[in-house]
């Protein structure tokens, strides 16, 4: 890939992941469902419980509400052409179901489609 | 399709023609080492080793005593039968990402090496163009997405086993860990994958493959395949 097809690229999955940024930290799934494909899924532990499925997720975003104090970070962003993975590492998530000072490490894969890079999966830990 | 897992080994017709001696027992499952070896007719060391270098499914129960394993009979049995049709492939093209023989105690290194061991039950299913072979390695639930031949696919993880079986063998396929990366209990895998053949992959293909990965009831399974197949 030449370096400004990736930075092109790069640019174009940095602009997706915002937009789950900014659901979460405005804890309006509205703002985060664009950036999901039609057949994306969920998988990680909430507690003890195997969470699956994207409305798990966007339930949780809204009843969570706001979380105006997330520090997200990309740690690393990997594209293989027409796919890629993005590790995001979130510090300080608050709201009524996360509680206060929560750390969360995702694993998002996405795929580059007419419509722009759509996330195909997250993957998430929450460090208890 | 087969869907259920305990019905992988319902088409085999497994009569102990490949070393394996006859067993009358009605159980699914090996409890010990020393079941699974007495199957095997094998001592316990050298199904150990097995597990280590060969791919043997063991499967280990979470929150008991540590080296608490069991084996499903109908994996073994599959697990056998592959190694009979082609263990120089095996040994050979297996031997460049092998766990160490002995087993590793740093905590890192033993999910390291749960996960290659998943990684090769895909890849073994993948190399034999057995869907059902596979099949153990990936979550219920999984799924899978990707492009082929500039066309954008994604769907239940069934149609990945669907796919291997009806591409048939690819013994020559050349696979690389390019990455392995594990956050507690998620992981993401990117595999490279040289001299894919078959009736589908056609002669000589490259793929490039990211797996997820989540530990589940112990043991990590894929939870998604996402794949690009490079334009040759």
């Amino acid at each position: 890939m030449a370096k400004s097809e990736y930075l092109t690229e790069y640019d174009g999955i940095v602009k997706t992941m915002q937009m789950y940024i900014d659901g979460s930290k405005q804890g309006k799934s509205v703002l985060m469902r664009p950036a999901f494909h039609p057949d994306a899924s969920f998988f990680g532990y909430a507690g003890e419980q195997l969470a699956v499925g994207t409305q798990f997720l966007f339930d949780w975003i809204d009843k969570n509400g706001p979380a105006p104090k997330i520090e997200p970070r990309v740690v690393s962003v990997d594209i293989l052409e027409s796919i890629a993975v993005v590790r995001l590492e979130v510090a300080g998530w608050s709201g009524n179901l996360a509680g206060s000072g929560v750390r969360m490490s995702d694993l998002f894969t996405l795929l580059r489609t007419p419509s722009g890079w759509k996330i195909i999966q997250k993957a998430f830990h929450w460090h208890a | 399709m087969r869907s259920q897992l305990n019905g992988a080994a319902s088409g085999i017709v497994f009569r102990g023609g490949f070393g394996m001696p006859e067993r009358n027992t009605p159980q699914k499952t090996l409890e010990s080492w020393k079941q699974i070896a007495g199957y095997l007719d094998r001592s316990e060391r050298t199904v150990r080793r097995w597990e280590a270098s060969e791919g043997l499914p063991v499967h280990r129960r979470e929150h008991e005593k540590q080296d608490t394993v069991f084996a499903y009979r109908h994996e073994i049995e599959v697990w056998s039968r592959l190694r009979t049709k082609c263990p120089r492939e095996i040994s050979i093209d297996e031997a460049e990402s092998l766990p160490p023989l002995k087993p590793a105690t740093n905590a890192y290194l033993i999910e390291h090496d749960a996960i290659t061991r998943t990684m090769h039950c895909y890849i073994a299913g993948a190399r034999a163009g057995d869907g059902d072979l596979m099949r153990p390695a990936f979550h219920p639930s999984a799924t899978i997405s990707g492009y082929c031949q500039g066309v954008e696919y994604s769907g239940p993880v069934e149609h990945v086993f669907q796919w291997i079986t009806e591409n048939g063998p690819a013994p020559n396929i050349n696979p690389r860990f390019a990455r392995i990366e594990i956050i507690e209990s998620i992981a993401v895998v990117h595999l490279e994958v040289q001299r894919w053949s078959g009736r589908l992959a056609g002669a000589n293909a490259r793929a490039s493959d990211v797996f997820t990965l989540l530990k589940w009831n112990g043991e990590w399974k894929i939870t998604h395949k996402l794949f690009h197949w490079h334009d040759q």
